[in-house]
């Protein structure tokens, strides 16, 4: 994993309206204990993890993707967690503020935007 | 409303020598006129007798003659569309179904007090008419005059017709007593004639009534959209009719067969006919299927007993519907289930949907651009604008009735968040000048 590797994030279909994905799909809910789940993109193409995703009886409409440098600019730590599987990874949202997590969710989405869908089903 | 109970006529009526019948009749005439004291309006009075006694005078093969009831039915129309004392045209269609309900009711009557006869006599509804004469105070009260020609004169008064048209009229007061008390609206009517009530008092919207006089203190019989249900199934009718506004998209169009089908929010699917007049407007909402136009049509539903939605019978109105239309994007949230997130998601509250249905309905200026409105893992409701660089949020809390502002230019990395109280028209004024002048830098 290193600076360009893409993470991969599933999007939920609620989160997408009219094709414009809201900024909640890039910073946890109160569940995750801070953590934003993604795929390494380095061990997993966006349509595997999909149907990876998918086997586990998730809704996800597609995947798009925050590189870990853009994560790094935004003082973001990004860990991998393979205990959850191979290629899972996190990106740490821990001490942030509320309205911390809203700023940097919604440049996340920017960026993630600005890149496209890497999948879409 | 009079509940005369004397009346004359008949096989006793006939065998009477004619002085007899003349020396009745003038007593009879004291009697009406006192008791069209009572119950006609002051100014009408002296009208009203003149009317009344004429229609008594003429000869008896005048086929002119007519016989008018000026108060016959005074119903007594409730809510807040009423309270300038007048009655919406479109309330005028529910009480015109009156006419042709009573005329029933009354053949329904005469049947009833005649079984030897198979049906009604030949001319037994020739001339009969009610119309509407005026409209007076108290919400907004329908005087309804009945007209009856009179093919005889003396020795008929009051007409048999008159007698069976006033016991109509009593009989259809009852029933909506009936259901109002949730008793039987069969006991005073058969089910047959309980089918008008498909079309009376299917404009009342929720909170309206249309009360009718009754006989002495009795309290006045109201007729509501609940009374009206229960007077519906009372009739056993397999479908009925309500009038509707539902929103959706029109994602199938036949113009050979002139018909469409709409996809509405909730994944059902209606269809309905393509009149000329919105021919235009749902070839344009189909048109634009792929891009999530919508429309909102008023029209006239058909409902099977289960209460579903069948086909829409005919359109008041259609209206191409932005597509980030509001109202619509809070009904597509009102299909989530708790668990919605993956097993983890709390569902809005229909409560406090409604309460922001209406908030966004009183407090979001016209010219202001449409959010996109998600829902939150937590219950809550966000709504997002995207206006060029400026990425902007606002997440709703249904049940404390406050907003999480928080803007972001992406560009330039300056923000703002603030809490907001969605309750007071101030903070909707801040939200409509932060909208107005962020909207403006775009353009």
């Amino acid at each position: 994993m290193n600076g360009t590797t893409l993470l991969l994030r599933q999007i939920h279909p609620s989160f997408v309206k009219l094709g414009r994905v809201t900024s909640q799909a890039f910073r946890p809910t109160p569940k995750d204990e801070q953590k934003l789940s993604v795929y390494d993109g380095d061990l997993i193409t966006p349509a595997a993890a999909w149907q990876h995703y998918r086997a586990r009886n998730l809704e996800s409409v597609g995947v798009l993707a925050v590189t870990v440098g853009e994560c790094q600019n935004e003082n973001l730590p990004v860990h991998s967690s393979p205990l959850v599987f191979l290629e899972h990874a996190e990106i740490d949202f821990t001490g942030l503020s509320s309205n911390a997590c809203e700023r940097t969710g919604k440049k996340l989405k920017g960026a993630a935007e600005t890149r496209g869908w890497l999948y879409l089903a | 409303m009079r509940c005369d109970s004397g009346r004359i006529g008949g096989d006793r009526w006939q065998s009477l020598p004619i002085l007899q019948r003349i020396l009745h009749i003038v007593l009879i005439i004291g009697t009406k006129i006192r008791g069209l004291g009572r119950h006609a309006p002051s100014a009408s009075k002296h009208q009203a007798y003149n009317v009344y006694i004429r229609s008594l005078i003429r000869g008896p093969h005048d086929t002119g003659v007519v016989l008018r009831v000026p108060d016959f039915l005074s119903p007594k129309l409730v809510g807040k569309r009423f309270d300038s004392h007048s009655i919406p045209l479109e309330l005028l269609g529910d009480l015109a179904v009156l006419e042709g309900m009573l005329v029933e009711v009354a053949k329904w009557r005469y049947l009833k007090e005649n079984p030897g006869r198979k049906r009604s006599p030949r001319k037994f509804t020739d001339g009969i008419s009610l119309t509407l004469t005026a409209v007076g105070e108290g919400s907004a009260v329908a005087k309804i005059a009945l007209t009856l020609a009179a093919s005889s004169l003396l020795p008929t008064f009051p007409t048999e017709q008159q007698t069976y048209l006033e016991q109509a009229r009593d009989a259809i007061v009852s029933a909506i007593a009936a259901a109002s008390e949730n008793k039987s609206p069969t006991d005073h009517l058969p089910s047959s004639a309980l089918a008008y009530f498909d079309r009376l008092g299917r404009s009342l919207l929720q909170d309206e009534a249309i009360e009718f006089p009754r006989c002495a203190e009795a309290e006045p019989a109201r007729l509501t959209k609940e009374t009206r249900q229960r007077l519906l199934k009372a009739a056993e009718v397999n479908e009925w009719t309500e009038e509707i506004a539902v929103r959706g998209v029109v994602h199938e169009m036949n113009q050979k067969e002139m018909s469409f089908e709409i996809l509405l929010t909730d994944g059902g699917k209606v269809p309905g006919p393509v009149s000329d007049q919105h021919y235009e407007t749902i070839l344009e909402a189909f048109n634009s299927y792929r891009q999530g136009s919508r429309v909102l049509i008023d029209a006239i539903g058909r409902f099977n007993r289960s209460n579903r939605l069948q086909r829409i019978e005919s359109i008041n109105h259609v209206t191409l519907l932005d597509p980030l239309d509001l109202p619509s994007q809070l009904d597509e949230l009102r299909l989530l289930k708790d668990g919605w997130l993956d097993g983890k998601g709390v569902a809005p509250t229909a409560e406090g949907l409604d309460w922001l249905s209406r908030a966004f309905h009183e407090n979001y200026a016209e010219n202001l651009p449409l959010p996109y409105v998600y829902p939150v893992a937590e219950g809550a409701v966000r709504a997002e604008w995207s206006l060029g660089k400026n990425d902007v949020s606002l997440e709703i809390d249904l049940t404390q009735r406050t907003g999480n502002w928080h803007w972001l230019n992406l560009k330039t990395d300056e923000d703002e968040a603030r809490t907001l109280d969605l309750r007071a028209a101030d903070d909707w004024n801040w939200i409509e000048s932060k909208l107005q002048a962020l909207a403006g830098t775009v353009s």
